[in-house]
């Protein structure tokens, strides 16, 4: 992680992000409380006036989001790695068949609460979905992209593996 | 106020601010406007609406909603993270521009408890009109509006210290001194009960249905607006209260989603309700006070904008912008002046003053500060070098 990602609060708004490219551009993405984004990129960094606005609605930001961080097609360069966020790491997993998973929502299965992890797009062959929402319903064949911390990912594989629900 | 006045007020609000929005300015004034122009007072050839009653208990809904706002967003914690900005630029615009308030309040009212009531109004900046503007035009991104926003959540908690005093404060220093430690015990338990009864009732409201989800939600706020007064408080520091017990509830974002709505149509009809005290007929006598208001409000906010920016390492350009969002003044002056208005330690016709001197005074700066605010990188780039 070379580029510096920097994270200021704007009160009342929301939460700024903004990062300088390789380039010398700059882009700045504004998370409004509301949920809406805000995409503003300036040629150079010191510019006074952004040469494109960009406004999203949180479905279309969790679209944009998903196809940057590669959840359609992976990049080759990263096609054997997994993806560092900090400390975090996105990994693809495939669902056994036969799984108790099978079938259920996301919220069923509760992953953030059993093993820490996020589940942030499924892939499907018929059509994936970008921007996993707690009502998604997961189907034999899948694979779910999952973000999360290293030591996570053996309790997801577990979790997925059994073929009757954890009786927690 | 009857039905059909009401229909013509809640159009002619419509109207009004469709049109200034249209030109990119704030609606806060046009609504003034509009109670200006239906008011009894001058300009007379209109005299639709009556102050009444309904008009005051609207106006008392709409005070509360936005004091009710202000406390759910109200956080020390928010405070102290949002940075380096807050202390030193708050500090640098509660110096200058409190000080400079005094003066024109003094030069006014002379020494007084109205001089304090007119530092108050000319020290707040409207965050409505600022956080609107720079979104409008595509300032968010800009280094320089971390400091605007920081200035602006100073000044909120700051104008939330002072609320109760401008309503109730001013009588002989004994009662001044009653009213004062009665605030602050109120104010005590509330934070208390935000701390222990926040979570326990966050947690009851989000089992209710959506229905009694609102009711809920609006009784506590009337109630918590009306036991502040049955302890002869203000209602806005009851409502404000409310807001702060209830902003670590976990329900925070969902009482601000449903209740967004009906805090602006209040919030509109308040200004027009406010404005239609406001008697034009005055500007003979408040006029100079609220052009000198204005010109020194110019100066005090640019240059604290320029100062702060320098301190906080912003060129001068950068600076311009920051006091540039700061000139206009909105809901806090209005709702200061209001507040006032019913506090009986202020003479008739100081209170009358203070209104006419507060909305003609919001009017001027909340239009000049947005056609400001927008050109003014035009204006920094003609004016001052690139670097500081």
């Amino acid at each position: 992680m070379t580029v510096e990602l920097k994270e200021t609060r704007l009160p009342g708004v929301g939460v700024k992000f903004s990062m300088t490219l390789y380039s010398g551009a700059r882009i700045t993405v504004i998370q409004h409380n509301e949920g809406d984004r805000e995409i503003y990129v300036h040629r150079r960094a010191g510019d006074e006036d952004p040469v494109a606005v960009v406004e999203l609605h949180d479905d279309e930001a969790r679209q944009l989001g998903a196809v940057l961080g590669g959840a359609y097609e992976r990049p080759r360069i990263v096609e054997e790695l997994e993806m560092a966020l900090g400390e975090f790491l996105i990994e693809w997993i495939k669902v056994p068949p036969g799984s108790w998973v099978n079938g259920r929502t996301l919220s069923d299965v509760a992953f953030r609460r059993r093993t820490g992890v996020t589940v942030i797009a499924i892939l499907r062959e018929s059509e994936s979905i970008a921007g996993a929402q707690p009502d998604d319903v997961i189907l034999e064949g899948d694979t779910i992209v999952v973000v999360g911390k290293a030591g996570q990912f053996p309790g997801v594989k577990t979790l997925l593996a059994s073929t009757t629900p954890p009786g927690d | 106020m009857t039905l059909a006045e009401l229909a013509v007020t809640v159009g002619l609000l419509g109207v009004l601010g469709l049109a200034a929005s249209r030109f990119g300015l704030s609606a806060i004034p046009a609504y003034l406007l509009a109670g200006i122009i239906l008011g009894p007072n001058d300009p007379a050839f209109i005299q639709l609406v009556q102050p009444s009653e309904v008009t005051d208990f609207v106006a008392e809904i709409g005070l509360i909603f936005l004091l009710f706002f202000l406390g759910l967003e109200f956080s020390v914690d928010r405070l102290i993270r949002s940075g380096r900005h807050v202390g030193l630029g708050g500090a640098a615009d509660l110096a200058v521009n409190a000080g400079l308030g005094a003066l024109i309040g003094v030069a006014a009212f002379g020494f007084g408890f109205a001089a304090i009531v007119v530092a108050a109004c000319v020290y707040v900046s409207s965050s409505a009109i600022a956080v609107k503007a720079l979104s409008d035009f595509r300032r968010l991104a800009d280094d320089e509006t971390d400091l605007v926003l920081a200035i602006l959540l100073f000044e909120d908690v700051a104008i939330a210290a002072v609320l109760g005093f401008v309503a109730t404060g001013g009588g002989s220093a004994a009662t001044t001194a009653g009213v004062t430690a009665k605030a602050l015990i109120f104010v005590g338990a509330a934070l208390a009960a935000s701390r222990w009864l926040g979570g326990p009732l966050g947690r009851l409201l989000a089992r209710l249905e959506l229905e009694f989800f609102l009711l809920a939600v609006f009784g506590f706020v009337i109630a918590m607006s009306a036991i502040a007064k049955e302890l002869d408080m203000s209602e806005a520091v009851g409502a404000l209260m409310a807001g702060v017990i209830l902003s670590d509830s976990g329900v925070r974002e969902e009482i601000e989603q449903r209740f967004f709505a009906l805090r602006d149509v209040f919030a509109a009809l308040f200004f027009f309700a406010f404005a239609l005290t406001i008697d034009l007929g005055k500007v003979g006598d408040v006029g100079w006070i609220v052009l000198f208001a204005v010109c020194v409000t110019l100066a005090g906010k640019i240059g604290v904008g320029v100062l702060a920016g320098r301190l906080g390492g912003f060129s001068s350009r950068q600076g311009l912008n920051a006091g540039a969002a700061l000139v206009a003044h909105g809901e806090f002056t209005v709702v200061l002046a209001q507040l006032a208005a019913g506090n009986a330690a202020l003479a008739v016709a100081h209170r009358e003053d203070i209104a006419a001197f507060a909305g003609l005074y919001v009017l001027a700066t909340a239009t000049i500060g947005v056609v400001l605010l927008k050109e003014s990188k035009r204006i920094g780039r003609a004016l001052l070098p690139a670097q500081p």
